[in-house]
């Protein structure tokens, strides 16, 4: 694939893929560290005929999305954890009726307002649950400055496959970062977008939720001929209410279903210098460059250690994760939270004995720490 | 060459920030890495604000400059003068602005401390307080010769409105005379 260098930072990136990916609107309220988000895409959406729009809250950012996805542009809100909670139910009727989205999430630290402008790994839970209710989540993580771009381009890719909200987390130091970004140019981004699928038949045989049990919805764009129904209480093929007992089983058996069905299209992640390790480390985000950084160190001391990254946090790459843990005996889980994914990390390899260096006070996790626990493992 | 790192201290709303950039940009620009952060707060001015700049040949991964690893530092504010001195390496050198930043005896045995007013100099030699990143721009790569002069000033030609190239390539000028002969008197006693 061609490529292009970019010198900027990762908010800045983040925007820039969104409108390669052919991303026509965006909605939401400034948030630090978010914020380049919007006033980047504020600035090129409007330049092709798109629409950026600066709401009255996070609720009306989110909720603006989802409708002008209803209509079927590809949308796109930015926020930080807060807004998220903020965003929580609307992100639910969305997993709920399955209008594709892709949500960025600039961590900061939490909970509440917390602190703002320094960087923090506190959401990974909630990107996994941000609503009630039963649903499968994908959240994508970005862990340098060129992922900021090429997985908000696969965010948007991965919504219309699977008709759901996407997260795409960035923390406060890929943010705000500056420097060099090796990425796709645009016509290669926009030979490799694949929208929704449509129905073309006759309105009358048109069931948008009607589709097979590992399937998404077929949500045609609104005005086009073809009527149906939105609603976030469990719902027929049509999109009206119901309470209809297997129909309400199969509803939410499939929102699960049609994501852990096909795990093999979205899972990624990166394996560094994993082949001979003899100490693995879990890190992802930012964190994984100190990770990187300090089994350079590590290594040059004699000491074999890798990086597992996780790029595609949910669904977990469980299947690999375990696959290093049941021969590695020192694992590490490093994250700027207290254990969101080691938790994960237990689970996925059966083991209780997944060490953690963890830090919550607003400060990055340097390479020497890591280089010392390591050494005390 | 061997990693070099920068970091600019002042408080928010200072422009320290744009320094940071152009170094970064100008290190890629010669087939290296760079790279910038800023660390501040929610205060946004008047809240004590750091940038790191890292440039290598190599690739980079972490952003950050390790506490006690800066090689030269410049300093415009007391509050992150006090705050972000010790990422400095004993022996490594800090610009202060002398009007706004007071090191102590200790401090300058520890590290070798020129005195530049910055500020006054961007105020009353160029003329416009704002030039005082590309002053500090100068005095940054005059000391640690971390670029090809050209390249430099060339990317910071290209990062701003050419209406004011004129007088932010006097800035630089002065910047660099102001630390030549800083550098010719040595450090502060």
């Amino acid at each position: 694939m061609s490529t292009r260098e970019i010198i900027s930072t990762g908010n800045d990136l983040a925007a820039r893929a969104a409108v390669d990916a052919g991303c026509k609107f965006f909605s939401g309220y400034p948030i630090t560290p978010s914020s380049e988000v919007m006033h980047t895409i504020s600035d090129l959406l409007p330049r092709i005929g798109g629409t950026a729009i600066q709401m009255e809250d996070e609720i009306a950012g989110v909720a603006a999305a989802i409708g002008a996805s209803m209509s079927g542009v590809r949308s796109l809100t930015a926020t930080s954890g807060p807004g998220i909670s903020l965003k929580a139910e609307n992100l639910g009727l969305a997993q709920m009726t399955e209008v594709p989205l892709v949500v960025i999430n600039v961590m900061r630290g939490g909970p509440s307002t917390g602190l703002p402008t320094r960087v923090s790994q506190g959401d990974v839970a909630q990107a996994k649950n941000p609503s009630h209710g039963d649903y499968k989540s994908i959240t994508l993580c970005a862990g340098n400055l060129a992922e900021c771009y090429t997985e908000t381009v696969r965010a948007f890719n991965l919504a219309d496959r699977f008709m759901q909200p996407v997260f795409v987390l960035l923390d406060e130091t890929l943010g705000h970062m500056h420097g060099k970004a090796d990425i796709p140019t645009a016509e290669a981004v926009k030979s490799g977008i694949k929208l929704r699928k449509t129905f073309d038949g006759p309105a009358e045989e048109y069931h948008p939720y009607g589709v097979a049990q590992d399937e998404p919805a077929v949500l045609n764009p609104m005005f086009k001929g073809y009527r149906y129904h939105f609603t976030g209480l469990h719902h027929d093929k049509n999109g009206f209410p119901t309470e209809e007992i297997e129909t309400c089983r199969l509803l939410i058996e499939r929102l699960f279903n049609k994501v852990e069905a096909h795990q093999e299209e979205i899972d990624s992640y990166e394996e560094f210098m994993m082949d001979d390790a003899e100490v693995m480390i879990v890190a992802y985000g930012s964190v994984s460059l100190s990770a990187k950084e300090a089994i350079r160190h590590l290594r040059a001391e004699g000491i074999k250690a890798g990086l597992f990254r996780p790029i595609t946090l949910w669904p977990s790459p469980a299947e690999a994760i375990k696959k290093y843990t049941d021969k590695i005996g020192k694992v590490l889980c490093v994250e700027l939270n207290i254990g969101q994914y080691r938790d994960e990390v237990q689970r996925a390899s059966g083991r209780l004995d997944i060490e953690g260096l963890f830090k919550v006070n607003g400060r990055p996790i340097s390479p020497f720490e890591i280089v010392n626990k390591v050494k005390e493992l | 060459m061997a990693r070099t790192l920068m970091r600019f201290t002042g408080v928010g709303g200072q422009g320290v920030l744009l320094a940071g950039e152009i170094f970064a940009a100008a290190k890629i620009k010669t087939g290296g890495y760079g790279l910038k952060t800023a660390t501040y707060t929610s205060q946004v001015r008047g809240g004590p604000t750091v940038v790191d700049i890292t440039l290598d040949d190599e690739e980079i991964f972490y952003p950050y400059a390790n506490d006690g690893e800066v090689n030269f530092m410049l300093s415009v504010a007391d509050v992150s003068y006090r705050l972000f001195k010790n990422g400095v390496q004993p022996g490594g050198t800090i610009v202060i602005e002398p009007n706004l930043v007071h090191p102590t005896e200790e401090d300058k045995k520890k590290w070798n401390i020129y005195e530049i007013p910055i500020i006054t100099i961007a105020k009353e030699e160029v003329g416009n307080v704002i030039t005082q990143s590309v002053v500090a721009l100068a005095i940054a790569n005059t000391f640690t010769k971390a670029l090809d002069k050209k390249v430099l000033v060339d990317t910071m030609l290209s990062k701003v409105p050419e209406k004011v190239h004129a007088v932010n390539l006097k800035a630089y000028e002065l910047g660099e005379k102001y630390a030549l002969e800083a550098i010719a008197q040595g450090p502060a006693q």
